[in-house]
């Protein structure tokens, strides 16, 4: 055999099952068991490096390759999309390093990662969510001193996070905050969302799945399990509201899901299509099934 | 020990490596009481305040607070948690420089709702009507509660962060220099409306100062201190009029007469 073809062979042992090695996953797993332990409370992880800039997903990354085992069948969403940059090359990163199946239907996959959405299609028992997060800490722009912002959370100082919904509403009459609306975990922890838009929120509270979050520059994780109450902040005048852009899809029809603007002409013609992409398949489909 | 005392200092004492911070100080506070601490730049009042506050650790010595249930409860042996939630409930702190005490890219009703919502205070609209009510004791324009307090003037912003303190009635307010850094005219009429507010609400207040007038315009006793140490206590009056120790004999004479 020549250098070249020993080399070919190697391509997959050059790295351990989902890139990182099980050292590493252990500490991972170590965290996560105990996030999700404690929900919504932040554990600290010896963040590795990873083979792409923090930003891109480093976080959710690391926590997907602890999760993951060879009979997974992953799926990678980026703002809904399962075929957007972020989504295909995570996507890739894991066939390559972890040989995983991967579907882009939400019902058969036993993993998703995620950024900055929640699929509407509803999860179930058994699937893991995992969020990528870019910052996890909900009181970071209202108090930056980081031994505060822990010592509130562990007395359950949320004041301050009040204050902000407050501004909120003495500023533009309604809560104004769309996406990273901070929850209350299992009534204890207030949690960042990560940018999930807050008509999502909703879809945390109570689900059958894991919700796994990870922060890869911050260095956290934490984590919400299966059947936990997730509660919306909000004021007894102004309760929480999902809120999403009130047209239809365009191209499914669907009214119910989570829609993304889009500018279609030089004259600023707007279009709205769902953000989700399989469930705007599996809408179209449904569609055509009943004309049938 | 007294029983009906609200507040209770003894044999304070915190040390700055070698150097002394406040050597055993004791001093107690009856409700409703102004105590006034004056003395030099350095001689200890400061660290003292935040000493009896709970924000610093002292090295010796106990406080004891009669809380609001007849408890009585020792600063220097209870949880921090517990010390926190008495600090933003019985307690109330106004720092000398209102950007200390004031959160400055937080509009004015938002500043004295902070407290409020710490507690538990779950209605906006209720939240607000408290807010615009507590501008108008401090005499600032009810219109002005969506301003933020960079926009506010020295004197105002103090105002704002006397409200932001009593919003949620403590029973005992400490005050580093309330009106160090402000005209006179200000400072007059922020006096005044201390005067008047302390009187109203029945609270009691320790009043850092090194301005005598200050103290004799407020304060029921003063305590003089020096090098850390407290040289004269007694009635405002009697130690204003009739000092007996040199230091303070020194201090009163230094006052400029108009």
């Amino acid at each position: 055999m020549n250098e070249m073809s020993k080399n070919e062979n190697l391509d997959i042992q050059i790295y351990n099952f989902a890139y990182l090695d099980e050292n590493t996953k252990r500490m991972i797993r170590r965290a996560l068991l105990k996030a999700l332990c404690i929900p919504g409370y932040q554990v600290p992880f010896s963040s590795r490096e990873m083979p792409m800039p923090y930003g891109w997903g480093t976080g959710g990354i690391q926590v997907t390759s602890a999760c993951l085992i060879p009979k997974d069948i992953l799926k990678v969403i980026d703002q809904g999309a399962d075929d957007t940059t972020n989504a295909v090359s995570i996507r890739k990163f894991f066939q390559k390093t972890a040989n995983v199946a991967v579907t882009e239907k939400t019902s058969d996959a036993s993993l998703i990662q995620t950024r900055h959405r929640i699929p509407e299609t509803k999860l179930k028992e058994k699937q893991i969510l995992v969020y990528q997060v870019p910052i996890p800490e909900p009181l970071r722009f209202l108090e930056p001193r980081e031994t505060e912002t822990r010592k509130m959370h562990a007395l359950s100082e949320y004041g301050l996070m009040y204050v902000k919904l407050y501004e909120d509403i003495a500023k533009h009459g309604h809560i104004e905050t769309a996406y990273a609306y901070p929850v209350k975990t299992n009534g204890n922890y207030v949690t960042d969302p990560s940018p999930i838009p807050k008509f999502d929120n909703p879809k945390m509270n109570n689900s059958p799945a894991i919700q796994l979050f990870g922060a890869g520059r911050e260095q956290r994780i934490y984590a919400i399990p299966p059947y936990t109450n997730v509660k919306s902040l909000d004021f007894e005048d102004y309760p929480f509201e999902a809120m999403k852009a009130n047209f239809k899809c365009s191209i499914c029809g669907s009214s119910d899901s989570y829609l993304d603007e889009i500018i279609v002409s030089d004259d600023g013609k707007r279009s709205y299509i769902c953000s989700d992409t399989d469930y705007c398949k599996e809408q179209t489909k449904l569609n055509s099934k009943k004309e049938d | 020990m007294k029983q009906n005392f609200l507040f209770q200092a003894s044999n304070i004492s915190k040390y700055y490596g070698q150097n002394i911070g406040c050597k055993n100080v004791s001093l107690d506070i009856n409700p409703g009481e102004v105590l006034g601490i004056v003395g030099e730049s350095g001689s200890g009042k400061s660290t003292l305040l935040n000493c009896i506050y709970g924000n610093l650790e002292v090295d010796e010595g106990d406080i004891f607070l009669n809380d609001k249930s007849k408890t009585i409860l020792n600063f220097t042996k209870i949880s921090e948690p517990k010390l926190r939630l008495i600090q933003r409930s019985d307690l109330a702190f106004v720092h000398q420089n209102p950007r200390d005490g004031l959160r400055m890219n937080i509009s004015a009703g938002g500043n004295i709702g902070e407290r409020l919502m710490a507690i538990g205070h779950r209605n906006y609209g209720e939240i607000r009507q408290i807010a615009a009510n507590w501008l108008e004791k401090v005499e600032i324009d009810v219109s002005r509660i969506d301003d933020k307090p960079s926009t506010f003037s020295g004197g105002m912003q103090q105002r704002l962060q006397i409200a932001r303190n009593l919003v949620t009635r403590p029973r005992l307010i400490f005050m580093d220099e309330p009106t160090g850094g402000l005209d006179v005219s200000v400072q007059a009429k922020i006096l005044d409306l201390l005067r008047n507010l302390v009187r109203e609400l029945g609270i009691a207040a320790v009043i850092v100062t090194h301005d005598l007038a200050v103290v004799r315009l407020l304060a029921d006793r003063i305590i003089v201190m020096q090098n850390g140490n407290v040289i004269e206590a007694g009635l405002c009056d009697q130690v204003l009029d009739d000092p007996q120790h040199k230091y303070s004999q020194l201090l009163v004479s230094s006052v400029l007469q108009v």
